[in-house]
């Protein structure tokens, strides 16, 4: 079976000159719940309105389920759902009113389904939209994706906005349509890591416009550390770099790393450095993405990467 | 009948969900709370509880398997092997070698001497003697409201 979600080096550059998605590459596996996770800015929104065929890529290619959706007939298209940052519903109808509308156009319309999210999250169903509260607008925009019952489910920063029982509630909807066994497959962006801990199965992480890393998540828990090397002398050495580190930084003595470290033993070399104290640290997403993206220089992603094949490269140009 | 089970996952403690869920099973092995022949809650219970994604309390219930701890029985679910309890011993060393690792890099961090450590874990380790009810071993989950 192909990939639910594949994306080869797309592109999108706004009239503005601003290039919002630059060589961005993704491949989600049918029933894989994926996390995009990246700062303000990295281009998370345009990346999800292309996969959705909203806006139309300037190049490479994008396809759902086996073809782009800019072009797609109505039937291919209502298999994916999609719920924006600021969905905008008709605001004027009630759900009710919602639901028997959207119901038309979807083959797949399960209005019981609406009710129980309308239920579950204390939605009432005939009163107009605009008169719900930002939350509970959200709510209910996300009940009727989900009745839709999508094969693919698009979700940018879903639980934005809502308070943290509408949050778990949202999260245990969300593990409800993966409990029920047809495979949807979701992709989200969202930045609430620790929702992301229990609920995704691959994270990326988006940076100007494409993903810069991209894992397992129970694989970056497991390998992933902070690691800090203390030397005894005012500078660590200047040639000195920490095995299987991905960021790096130097101050004085201290050399701290963002570093996957698959085995401890990997570290046996540096334990043996007379004088040197080795601190390994587990990392929860969210301390992984804030390593991840600490200084120096935001803007040049290419700078902040260590080659860990090139024992020389300075931890930190001087700046 | 399956004995109630608390089970609780921590976004913040960067360990692994799975592994969370593995320690938290073994622990209640370790402690009797589950006993050889107990039935585990099904996969989609668990993963609803708890919040979390199926295929995660699949993967913890393999490695439970895999480590001997867990049977599954054919159309009827998984269960607590007859020999689990002997594995914790082992598993209960090795939990406690990650606590003990964690409590060394903090106390060289706090540049504590090694008596001074030593004394500190005895005595924490007598208040909590004193504390424990004594037909009681502390289930170290067993006090979270886990789920919902």
């Amino acid at each position: 079976m192909g990939p639910a979600i594949h994306a080869r080096r797309l592109r999108k550059t706004f009239r503005t000159g601003a290039v919002a998605v630059n060589g961005f590459d993704l491949q989600v596996l049918p029933g894989e719940v994926y996390g995009l996770i990246g700062r303000n800015g990295a281009g998370k929104t345009t990346a999800l309105k292309l996969l959705m065929g909203l806006l139309r890529p300037d190049a490479g290619e994008v396809r759902v389920l086996g073809r782009s959706l800019w072009d797609a007939p109505r039937g291919h298209r209502q298999r994916v759902a999609y719920v924006s940052q600021g969905q905008q519903v008709p605001d004027w109808m009630s759900l009710t009113d919602l639901g028997r509308y959207t119901g038309h156009f979807y083959e797949n319309w399960d209005s019981a389904l609406l009710k129980e999210h309308a239920v579950r999250w204390e939605l009432p169903m005939d009163v107009p939209i605009a008169r719900l509260s930002g939350g509970n607008q959200r709510l209910a925009a996300l009940a009727l994706a989900m009745a839709s019952r999508p094969e693919v489910l698009l979700l940018d920063e879903p639980a934005a906005g809502l308070d943290p029982i509408a949050r778990r509630e949202l999260n245990s909807c969300l593990i409800d349509v993966l409990l029920r066994g047809d495979g949807c497959t979701i992709l989200l962006s969202t930045h609430l890591l620790g929702d992301l801990e229990r609920l995704a199965t691959q994270v990326g992480i988006m940076d100007h416009g494409r993903i810069v890393a991209e894992g397992a998540v129970e694989d970056w828990q497991r390998t992933m550390r902070r690691v800090q090397v203390v030397f005894a002398e005012e500078e660590a050495p200047r040639d000195f770099t920490i095995p299987g580190a991905l960021k790096s930084q130097t101050l004085g003595p201290v050399v701290t790393a963002l570093a996957r470290i698959a085995d401890d033993a990997q570290l046996a070399g540096v334990r043996a450095l007379p004088g040197v104290r080795v601190n390994v640290f587990t990392l929860t997403l969210e301390e992984l993405f804030v390593d991840w993206f600490r200084e120096p220089s935001a803007e040049r992603p290419e700078d902040r990467q260590v080659d860990p094949s090139q024992p020389g490269f300075p931890a930190r140009a001087a700046s | 009948m399956a004995p109630k089970l608390h089970l609780q996952i921590d976004d913040r403690s960067g360990v692994p969900v799975y592994r969370q869920m593995m320690d938290q099973f073994i622990y209640y092995v370790a402690g009797g709370t589950l006993r050889p022949g107990d039935q585990i809650p099904s996969i989609r219970e668990l993963a609803a509880a708890l919040g979390v994604n199926p295929t995660t309390v699949v993967k913890a219930y393999t490695e439970l398997e895999r480590a001997g701890f867990v049977e599954k029985r054919h159309g009827k679910g998984a269960f607590i092997a007859a020999n689990a309890q002997a594995l914790t011993t082992a598993e209960q060393e090795d939990a406690l070698r990650r606590a003990a690792k964690q409590l060394a890099v903090e106390a060289t961090q706090l540049h504590m001497s090694t008596p001074k450590v030593i004394d500190v874990v005895r005595e924490e380790l007598g208040a909590l003697s004193n504390d424990r009810a004594a037909d009681e071993a502390p289930v170290k989950f067993a006090v979270m409201n886990g789920g919902r």
